[in-house]
């Protein structure tokens, strides 16, 4: 019976530890912790058991709010797509809530409770986002990860009220454009489940309607404007790289994969791919567009001092590869941008939480702080170069598959600028993470270049630390050496049909 | 580059006001807006849900799960409002300058206020109750109710009415608005039902599955009116006081 409502109780577990936290854990951080630990564990081991429902069944699961049958209420439909979004945000969330023991105290010593009163509301946003299969809805849920997001971000270091600042006025655009396109949706249609609205948007006159088509950009622009993606990425860097540890442990990996998911969802099941490539004609404009994403992308990164600001523009690169992947109009790019979610997630995780280890225990945060990393802190030093291998794309880390499968894809478009950003992208992560481990590795010596011999004392991050890091570390190989595994039975399933 | 943006703007304004052309005429009946699910939920509403007032039935009962997310984003709300201003105690002054400061006492002004809070809470409990039958609801009773500790931190001031209403308090009633909205879903899917499916409550309360459904919007619409009314509340003390509640109107 309860594995029947298991995808409400994705979502419903951390909102009511959420809750629990702000009324009961006032006084004790340790309850707090416990509190938010039992809601990811509980969200985890529901978002499993709905991956093993969609893995066994064929058909995707409704869940029917309220009772109700659509499209007269709210239902949640889970798919291949959505459980393996679901599992892997929820599995990180997890991951971060154990890693958040020791930085939380560190970081914001005042408010422990609230902190994870808004963790708990940011992740059940983010999950509900992924589980629901109304239009609105998702705009509702949408607000609730902005909003706890802002909180989050904006108790970071230095100018982080700042770049909050400008993040809430670009987000709430975005946010805003999301809305105005589902207005435009509705006045159309009269509908806001996506399975209906896609059965009537498929009619000939809605195709060749100007405000349908104007729905679909805005729509479009909305998400872009969430998951940064090129000129719309302003807000991204500033914002997360001076968010805590903690915060941009969480946020960092899950917004911006979320915000892809959903520019997938939207495209293909309430728009359709005949729709989308055939009808409107800016397929090609999009896969430039990415293609400068990630040269950008790279290239900043390429600029950076600060750690953490770096892995940000890689992200900002990372968008593009997916964006990139999803407008090919090609079943073996969909497949690698899908696949790439998932691989990417864990990959920014495990390097966030390297360099959050790294900051709390030297303070610092550029790149200097690595010097003599692989002997004082050999474990993190460790997971920081599994994330760096996957994201250059060094097999067998899931880093290489992914890219493997996006370069097929435009090849066999023909679209060789989409492949060259992506060799050029591989290209500059190497000379990056090489850059970090030279640092890292060799130069232990003081640079008044009398080679005195520096100390470094062996001081490992706590294991609470530690212990989550390295599991998202395995997990890139794991993901890696089951590539086949996942996309037979995951990745080929979401391919929309006709692509 | 303001010019330019200018320019975007007025140019994508005027597209925006072209595409209007497309859309069904105002107040059309033929409109899919209005044919489509509306007119089910005003044929049925009632039947189903023994709710006179449409809106609520809607709001509360056929898309109850937006509204319990819409809940929830006034309590984050608070919560972030909360986080960002009260950071650990300031060492120096604040660089308000031109704080309102409170001189004398006002005698009228307490003396109305003391009239009217009495009043303004027993209205906005009615029309927390009366949400299912006419125009109201949680969301408007309880920004009455939060209005009426404002009035009272306006006439008095913030000090005296933390004494009354602590701050601890008012988060607790917060997230229990919150908690009464998401538990009465949770027990509905104890109960053998689906998460907010009221009905599954008529067993346990020995009325018809339709009758339950007015009752679990009921309860639904006090949950709201807890969190819309603390977090009104909660908003007020930290933004009139800059977030250190020791000083400010």
């Amino acid at each position: 019976m309860m594995s029947a409502q298991a995808p409400i109780l994705i979502l419903l577990i951390p909102l009511l530890c959420g809750l629990a936290i702000t009324l009961v854990a006032q006084k004790s951080k340790n309850l707090a912790f416990f509190l938010i630990l039992i809601g990811m564990i509980g969200s985890f081991s529901a978002a499993c058991s709905t991956l093993i429902q969609v893995l066994q069944g064929s058909a995707p699961i409704h869940y029917r709010l309220g009772g109700w049958p659509p499209p007269f209420g709210i239902e949640l439909v889970i798919d291949h797509l959505n459980a393996m979004v679901l599992f892997i945000v929820s599995g990180s969330a997890l991951l971060t809530a154990v890693y958040s023991r020791n930085t939380v105290i560190v970081e914001i010593p005042d408010r422990v409770h609230h902190y994870y009163t808004l963790y708990a509301l940011l992740v059940s946003g983010l999950l509900g986002m992924v589980a629901t299969g109304d239009a609105f809805n998702l705009y509702v849920l949408l607000e609730i990860s902005a909003l706890s997001s802002y909180a989050l971000l904006a108790r970071g270091r230095g100018l982080a009220y700042l770049s909050t600042f400008k993040y809430i006025i670009i987000g709430t655009i975005g946010a805003s454009f999301y809305l105005l396109g589902v207005g435009y949706l509705y006045i159309k249609t009269g509908t806001l489940n996506m399975a209906d609205l896609s059965q009537m948007l498929a009619s000939p006159d809605m195709k060749e309607s100007v405000s349908i088509k104007t729905g679909f950009v805005l729509i479009i622009i909305g998400v872009w404007v969430k998951m940064g993606f090129f000129p719309l990425h302003g807000w991204l860097p500033n914002c997360y790289s001076r968010a805590s540890t903690t915060t941009s442990c969480l946020i960092a990996p899950l917004m911006t994969k979320v915000s892809i998911y959903v520019m997938i969802r939207l495209m293909f099941s309430v728009f359709s791919v005949d729709y989308v490539f055939n009808t409107l004609q800016f397929q090609q404009a999009v896969v430039w567009m990415a293609c400068i994403a990630i040269v950008a992308g790279s290239i900043s990164a390429l600029a950076q001092q600060d750690l953490k600001r770096m892995l940000c523009y890689i992200v900002l690169a990372e968008v593009g590869y997916m964006v990139g992947g999803v407008w090919l109009m090609n079943s073996n790019g969909f497949a690698g941008a899908v696949y790439h979610i998932m691989s990417d997630v864990m990959m920014t995780l495990c390097l966030f939480m390297a360099v959050g280890a790294v900051i709390y225990k030297t303070g610092d945060s550029s790149l200097e702080s690595m010097r003599g990393i692989f002997r004082k802190m050999p474990v993190t030093a460790t997971a920081f170069l599994i994330g760096g291998f996957s994201i250059i794309g060094i097999p067998p880390t899931c880093g290489f598959f992914s890219k493997w499968y996006l370069i097929t894809g435009a090849v066999e478009t023909g679209q060789y600028h989409f492949m060259i950003a992506l060799l050029f992208s591989s290209l500059v992560n190497a000379v990056l993470f090489f850059r970090i481990i030279e640092i890292g590795f060799f130069n232990r010596f003081d640079d008044s270049g009398h080679g005195i011999h520096q100390k470094f004392e062996f001081s490992e991050a706590p294991v609470m630390m530690l212990a989550p890091m390295l599991i998202c570390a395995a997990s890139l190989l794991v993901i890696g050496l089951y590539t086949s595994f996942i996309l037979r039975n995951i990745v080929q399933w979401t391919i929309p049909a006709g692509l | 580059m303001k010019r330019l943006t200018l320019f975007l703007v007025v140019l994508l304004g005027a597209y925006l006001v072209w595409t209007t052309q497309d859309l069904p005429d105002w107040g059309d009946p033929a409109s899919p807006a209005n044919s489509y699910l509306s007119t089910h939920y005003i044929k049925k509403a009632y039947e189903e849900t023994s709710v006179p007032n449409l809106v609520t039935a809607v709001l509360a009962d056929y898309r109850g799960y937006d509204t319990m997310f819409e809940t929830v984003v006034v309590f984050c709300a608070g919560l972030a409002v909360l986080t960002i201003l009260r950071r650990t105690k300031r060492k120096h002054k604040k660089n308000v300058k031109f704080r309102p400061q409170r001189e004398g006492v006002d005698i009228i002004l307490q003396n109305a206020a003391r009239l009217m809070i009495a009043p303004m809470q027993l209205f906005a409990l009615y029309v927390i109750a009366h949400g299912h039958h006419s125009p109201g609801g949680g969301f408007q009773g309880g920004v009455i109710l939060g209005a009426s500790f404002i009035l009272l931190a306006l006439a008095y001031d913030l000090k005296s009415t933390l004494r009354r209403f602590k701050e601890n308090t008012v988060l607790f009633y917060s997230g229990l608005g919150v908690l009464i909205y998401a538990g009465i879903g949770v027990i509905s899917l104890v109960l053998g039902g689906n998460f907010l499916a009221y009905a599954a409550w008529g067993g346990l309360l020995g009325i018809s599955e339709v009758e339950a459904h007015s009752y679990g919007m009921l309860g639904v619409e006090i949950g709201v009116a807890f969190t819309v009314m603390a977090i009104m509340f909660s908003l007020y003390l930290d933004l009139a006081s800059g977030g250190d509640l020791d000083e400010g109107l």
